[in-house]
């Protein structure tokens, strides 16, 4: 009875813990799984007693290097070891996992207790100090974007130079930081220089560096950014914009490999690949006259193209949630969804600056937002006039089949991909549902 | 005619590896009807897992039996023409044999708590008859 009781105040005690606990067996089954555990791997208790630990925290350490058997061996607890796993949201998380043995009262090894904590907030810390995104970091399910990142590793094994053309927010410098983090340039740095936001005459010094001299302020050398890139990547966002003069200069990079900073007597030598973006058609400003031929072709070796966000509207609800999780690690709050209402109105805006424009709506509300749900009053302003205006034609302007499409493939998300849930939660019948998974292309 | 077919299985001492993403061996079995024609041990190497999506898709796998597979990485391999069997634990070869009598949905090759549609493949399909004959 009283074991009993301290059994109990010992769940109690676990349970009210973030970190999350279990204990294991000499044969590495599951005997104790605290709540904290739980939400971490996204695994319930019921499922995973009596399970192999390694089938349930999914670590990269599991097979290799397992913290638990180490100490289960040598008796030396282990602290703070930092692993990641995929847990039962299909996500990956960094976590540190601290191990101990478990004795019995003759001081028999009976198993062991591993705890761990959820890093994630710190990786994406450092994620967001250091520019280590991967497509990874790119969230989307659309066709399209998985075709490209299909791709991205024998592109970014090339070494080719890329165009990529796209419109403004729709991830064109994540999309080169990926590709740079896929090559064999990945230890070497990445720069990114807005062609657009300089005058054409920094643009050149920026770009090529300058001697000492070269002009009136030019009191020392100053490397410019294909010197800082060497052996790496240099990004140049709205290579469209730039002047006639500085597409010479790039053309003869790109040829020749070389290029001299300004006031310079020899030239230096680049090692750097280079990936262009620009938001216009390059090929229309090339019959316009007012960009190279030459350096086009240079430079459009691989073309990429990042369709617009109203072009992937079923990708808006994961990019919500994915700002959402975001947001709540870097502010530290706890917000968990938008109402029906909202998504209905991000679904049906059109979004001309794109994810960026997303990101920022749901920004706004989270500064609004006391609360655990994003309501439409947390919305900007703008959203405001037009809902209160014509709620209806808000909803009208995305199409019927793109609701639909987007309706049913959250509800099979909701139902586990069961048809027959989704259908019941739709109020259709289920042969109606699988007609429209067909016609409308929905994989469930 | 007999359909040939190249099964990835990622491998841990005998059994199907836990995650996808961390394994570090490969087998690439190869199936003509129900007969096992090869089977070689690939290495892979911690890489970021468009790599490894490519990589899977250059060894010319049809087909992936994996245990737990985070979400990105299903898609990409999807996306790139290969089928995806996830969740799946248990011995390479029963597994193997599982999967050609079309038995994988059985309980005993299920790994607990996996993301919504994660196994749809392994829905109204059947995978041939019989037990794998190695060659």
């Amino acid at each position: 009875m009283l074991n009993r009781v301290r059994s109990k105040e010992r769940d109690v005690i676990l349970d009210s813990i973030t970190e999350g606990v279990f204990t294991v067996d000499s044969n590495w089954r599951i005997t104790s799984f605290n709540r904290a555990a739980e939400e971490i791997t996204g695994i319930p208790r019921a499922k995973v007693l009596g399970q192999k630990c390694s089938d349930i925290l999914r670590a990269d350490v599991c097979e290799t290097e397992c913290a638990l058997r180490e100490t289960m061996g040598t008796g030396k607890p282990i602290i703070n070891k930092a692993v990641h796993i995929v847990d039962a949201r299909g996500e990956r998380h960094a976590i540190a996992i601290s191990t101990a043995v478990l004795k019995d009262e003759s001081g028999k090894v009976i198993g062991g207790v591993e705890t761990f904590r959820d890093m994630s907030l710190v990786e994406e810390l450092r994620k967001e100090i250091e520019g280590r995104w991967s497509c990874e970091d790119i969230i989307s399910q659309n066709h399209r974007m998985q075709r490209l990142f299909s791709v991205l590793p024998n592109i970014a094994e090339s070494d080719c130079t890329v165009l990529i053309e796209s419109e403004s927010g729709t991830g064109k410098e994540l999309l080169a930081r990926a590709i740079h983090n896929l090559s064999f340039r990945k230890d070497k740095p990445f720069v990114a220089v807005s062609c657009g936001a300089l005058p054409d005459t920094l643009l050149e010094s920026e770009l090529f560096g300058y001697k000492a001299g070269a002009f009136t302020d030019a009191k020392k050398d100053k490397p410019g950014r294909f010197a800082i890139a060497e052996g790496g990547t240099i990004f140049l966002d709205e290579i469209g914009d730039v002047s006639a003069a500085v597409q010479v200069r790039l053309l003869r990079v790109l040829q020749e490999r070389t290029y001299e900073p300004l006031g310079a007597v020899s030239s230096v030598n680049a090692d750097v690949r280079v990936i262009t973006a620009t938001n216009k058609k390059l090929s229309d400003l090339v019959a316009q006259g007012i960009f190279r031929e030459d350096l086009y072709y240079r430079i459009n070796i691989m073309r990429l193209e990042l369709p617009p966000l109203r072009e992937r509207k079923e990708d808006i609800p994961l990019l919500v949630n994915n700002f959402i999780s975001r947001f709540n690690r870097l502010r530290n709050k706890n917000i968990s969804c938008v109402t029906d209402e909202v998504l209905a109105t991000l679904l049906s805006y059109d979004y001309r600056g794109n994810v960026r424009e997303l990101e920022n709506i749901i920004e706004h509300c989270f500064v609004l937002c006391q609360g655990e749900i994003i309501e439409q009053k947390h919305l900007p302003a703008s959203f405001q006039t037009t809902v209160d205006a014509d709620y209806h034609d808000i909803k009208k302007a995305v199409t019927l089949e793109e609701m639909e499409k987007i309706f049913i493939t959250n509800a099979l998300k909701q139902n586990n991909g069961n048809r027959t849930g989704a259908a019941k939660q739709l109020g259709i019948h289920k042969s109606t549902l699988f007609r429209k998974l067909k016609s409308l292309n929905i994989e469930p | 005619m007999s359909k040939t077919t190249k099964i990835a299985i990622p491998e841990w001492q005998g059994r199907v590896s836990t995650v996808f993403d961390f394994a570090s061996k490969l087998l690439l079995i190869e199936i003509d009807g129900q007969k096992e024609m090869s089977r070689t041990g690939n290495l892979l190497s911690d890489e970021p897992m468009a790599q490894r999506a490519a990589r899977l898709k250059n060894l010319g796998a049809n087909v992936l039996i994996c245990g737990a597979i985070s979400r990105p990485l299903a898609f990409m391999i999807r996306e790139l023409g290969v089928e995806v069997l996830p969740y799946v634990s248990g011995c390479i070869d029963e597994v193997l044999n599982a999967y050609l009598a079309g038995q994988l949905t059985e309980q005993r090759f299920s790994m607990p708590g996996c993301w919504a549609g994660a196994r749809k493949g392994f829905r109204g399909r059947h995978r041939g008859r019989g037990r794998c004959r190695r060659e």
